[in-house]
């Protein structure tokens, strides 16, 4: 029954914006916002949402409501929001996954990236740290390359998952670095962390803010991070990219977004760009978002829509690769 | 910094008048949202995490922890007089707790789970005092082999409960651990029995399956069975007080509940369903009479009652000081720490004393809280079951709903609940054990991961789970559990 009542709502508010093209954006908004993310409250990208939708509900003048859906990678948050389109008061945070490697990974996302998506901003970027524990007497990047030498499967790594953003960086790693490395997937950064610690894999590719306090407690070694800078976090950790052998530009790094569905009227993404741009130029956000592992990236749309494009090419490469074996 | 030392700076860190509160506050909505069906702490914290951004973490965690063991109180009540457990661990405190109501003593029921639950979560207490360190190493001593055997150990040790005759139980934790593999697999990302499904990638909603076998199977039963209705009448405030004989029934079990929750509860996974049915198991392998388990027992609600409180006390040991959370809330609540810029992990002993003391002392002020709130409303609770059935059964089919909806916000995991619920029905008729079914569709899908986690390790060499030694451990005591009927017919024979 609710959905026939959004179907209506849909259809009405679809006619509405036939009719009168212009005053859609005068008044706007002029409900609460409704932003639907793709993971439970309390987790990572449900947080940082909160950090932003507060600002934006102070500057819109208007509540902002979050709407956890979350499930199957973040993807049925974004089957939710385009369920309750048509508004132009419902958006959406995602992670990469469902904007570039989803479609790999599931027979049926339900819907199309390009076709059913606009971009508004990216939000912040996270990169990955590869971590091993303190007893294995690795510390730097060399050290794990010949550790792992030409045999494959010598080590073993864990990730948060079949074809997560940890499982597709470690094998863009071991193919830039012509190593082979055995696969372990977990669900979590946690268990990762326990299963290294135990001694049970060997390495893992983590987030900084999951791996920082077990390298604050001595029991972790970090040997390199996948952006091209050091990361606030971690500013002591040297980039992969351009160290033991590998390319210059090596870099996968992990984003957030703002979405919105296709057909939003281009003055409302407009508006939200600027707002959420401002928003993460605010020094406290700033360093609200750092503290939590991540870095503002703020952006045009079409910045946003071109990530999208060069980050599904690289991550389909990758999962190509993946799947030869 | 002693152990007493730090024992009486978080003492007088949570006596603070602004941290009591929301200790008050935690304990007293947790209470709340317990007792309503399908409506359980995840729900509540979720809704109280925006709130959270505005309060200190230490009182943000010491509140959502009150809300979480607080929840377990009213869990049990919900269980024992409607049969609507919201978790797996108070699926088992149905197995006999209801009985008990429908012989009109929910009363006593009443009484023992808040006593067992207080003295639980005292014995966890205590536990987590004591042995802080080392419960925290315990989670990376225990590897993706140790874990499946144990899990194994788990299934096979509880396979019985609740269950008329053993090839029923069996029949029960099958069909549980098959519904358990709809989902993505872990392994390889493949789609298993979704039907292309997107709200089944994780699998089947797991509050919908409780309150489907429980809840709406009960509420079916009981329309269909006017009989049934009657149990309010015939409870009396005599049958409030234990006899000499309960009295004499009730300590040990306890005892041992507390102590098997203390342990299982510091290894994140399953801690609390873990020790709720091994406590269980435990008590009707010990007892005397054990027919008399299911009928009504009360060591049945006693053991497993304080065995998940102990569990959901120590549970906090692996979630500060690794950073690693037992399951789904204790996540939700490292949220609401993370947001305030903290890391929970190895150095919180030491970088933050006063947040791990202060809410270690949180926790015995907020069960002695509890315990003074409950028995006085046990009258109350009982009160409820006068309420005529009309409205007492669309009522709680409103909130089983609600509660379902709740966890994700998926119209769908209503249809799903329905469904389920003419399943438990019928399940009923059969005289089927639906707890084994809640048991194997937690357990299953979590053995099947470790059992290839282990093997993938070991590079497919099945040595693995007797080279370690606690995996080796787990399976000759699961060896000495399926030789004991044997040999035990052999002796009679003999």
């Amino acid at each position: 029954m609710k959905q026939s009542t959004t179907m209506h709502l849909v259809l009405a508010s679809a006619l509405c914006s036939f009719a009168l093209p212009a005053s859609a954006q005068d008044d706007w908004p002029s409900q609460p916002l409704r932003v639907f993310v793709g993971f439970p409250a309390g987790s990572s990208p449900d947080v940082l949402a909160r950090v932003v939708t507060e600002k934006l509900s102070e500057r819109l003048g208007q509540p902002v409501v979050i709407e956890n859906r979350p499930g199957a990678g973040g993807v049925i948050g974004i089957q939710q929001m385009l369920v309750s389109a048509g508004d132009g008061h419902t958006f959406g945070t995602t992670i990469n996954g469902p904007m570039t490697t989803s479609q790999r990974m599931m027979d049926d996302t339900g819907f199309d990236v390009a076709e059913d998506i606009a971009p508004v901003t990216l939000l912040a970027t996270s990169p990955l740290v590869l971590a091993v524990a303190s007893e294995s007497g690795i510390d730097d990047l060399e050290g794990f390359i010949s550790a792992a030498g030409t045999e494959p499967d010598a080590l073993s790594y864990g990730s948060v998952g079949q074809g997560s953003g940890a499982h597709l960086t470690a094998e863009l790693f071991a193919a830039e670095a012509g190593l082979s490395m055995l696969h372990i997937p977990f669900t979590s950064y946690a268990e990762v962390t326990t299963s290294i610690l135990g001694g049970e894999i060997d390495a893992g590719f983590m987030a900084p803010s999951a791996a920082l306090s077990f390298v604050e407690a001595g029991t972790m070694n970090v040997l390199g991070i996948t952006s091209a800078e050091p990361f606030g976090q971690m500013p002591d950790v040297a980039p992969i990219a351009g160290s033991a052998g590998l390319p210059d530009d090596f870099r996968a790094e992990l984003w957030n977004a703002f979405i919105a569905p296709a057909g939003t009227d281009e003055a409302i993404i407009a508006r939200l760009n600027a707002e959420i741009t401002d928003i993460l130029g605010d020094p406290d956000v700033q360093e609200q978002m750092l503290g939590m592992g991540w870095q503002v990236a703020p952006g045009t749309p079409e910045d946003m829509a071109e990530r999208i494009v060069v980050d599904t090419e690289m991550w389909g490469a990758v999962i190509d690769r993946v799947e030869a074996q | 910094m002693s152990t007493w030392e730090s024992l009486l700076l978080g003492l007088s860190f949570a006596l603070q008048p602004q941290i009591l509160i929301y200790c008050v506050l935690g304990v007293l909505l947790g209470s709340f949202v317990g007792v309503l069906p399908g409506i359980g702490a995840m729900a509540a914290i979720s809704m109280l995490l925006p709130l959270t951004f505005y309060m200190s973490p230490e009182a943000a965690l010491i509140m959502l922890a009150g809300v979480y063991y607080g929840a377990q109180y009213g869990g049990a009540v919900a269980s024992i007089l409607l049969r609507l457990p919201g978790t797996p661990q108070s699926a088992v405190t149905t197995l006999d707790g209801y009985p008990l109501t429908q012989q009109g003593r929910a009363g006593l029921a009443l009484f023992t789970a808040m006593i067992s639950s207080f003295t639980g979560a005292m014995i966890g207490i205590v536990v987590l005092v004591v042995l802080a360190g080392w419960l925290s190493a315990l989670a990376t001593r225990f590897g993706a082999a140790d874990y499946a055997m144990m899990m194994i150990f788990g299934l096979v040790a509880a396979s019985t409960i609740g269950a008329t005759r053993p090839v029923k139980g069996f029949a029960m934790i099958t069909l549980g651990v098959l519904l358990g593999c709809i989902g993505t697999d872990v392994n390889s990302g493949a789609q298993r029995f979704t039907f292309g499904q997107t709200e089944l990638l994780d699998g089947l909603n797991l509050v919908a399956l409780a309150m489907g076998l429980f809840g709406v199977a009960e509420v079916i039963a009981n329309i269909r069975n006017p009989e049934r209705q009657k149990t309010a009448a015939r409870i009396s405030m005599r049958s409030l007080l234990p006899t000499r004989e309960d009295l004499r029934r009730i300590p040990l079990p306890v005892l041992r509940g507390g102590a098997l929750g203390s342990f299982f509860g510091a290894l994140p996974g399953t801690g609390s369903t873990l020790s709720a049915f091994l406590a269980y198991a435990t008590e009707r392998r010990l007892s005397r009479q054990p027919e008399r388990f299911g009928k009504g027992a009360i060591e049945g609600v006693a053991g497993p009652e304080a065995g998940n409180n102990a569990a959901s006390i120590t549970a906090f040991a692996p979630t500060l000081t690794l950073g690693i959370p037992g399951d789904p809330i204790m996540a939700l609540m490292l949220g609401a720490l993370i947001i305030h810029g903290i890391q929970p992990g190895p150095m919180m002993l030491e970088a933050r004393p006063e947040m791990f003391w202060g809410l270690v002392a949180s926790f015995g002020i907020g069960n002695l809280l509890l315990i003074l709130l409950n028995l006085p409303l046990i009258g109350i609770w009982i009160a409820m079951l006068r309420i005529p059935f009309n409205y007492l059964y669309p009522a709680i089919i409103v909130f089983l709903c609600l509660g379902v909806y709740s966890v994700r916000g998926l119209t769908f995991d209503i249809v799903l609940v329905a469904g389920i619920g003419l399943a438990g029905y019928l399940m009923t008729l059969a005289r089927l054990s639906p707890a084994l079914l809640l048991l194997g569709f937690v357990l299953g899908p979590l053995i099947e991961t470790n059992l290839r986690r282990a093997m993938l390790v070991a590079r497919g060499d099945p040595m693995v789970f007797l080279e370690r030694p606690i995996s080796a451990g787990f399976v000759c005591a699961i060896v000495v559990l399926l030789l004991l009927p044997l040999w035990r017919l052999w002796r009679r024979k003999a």
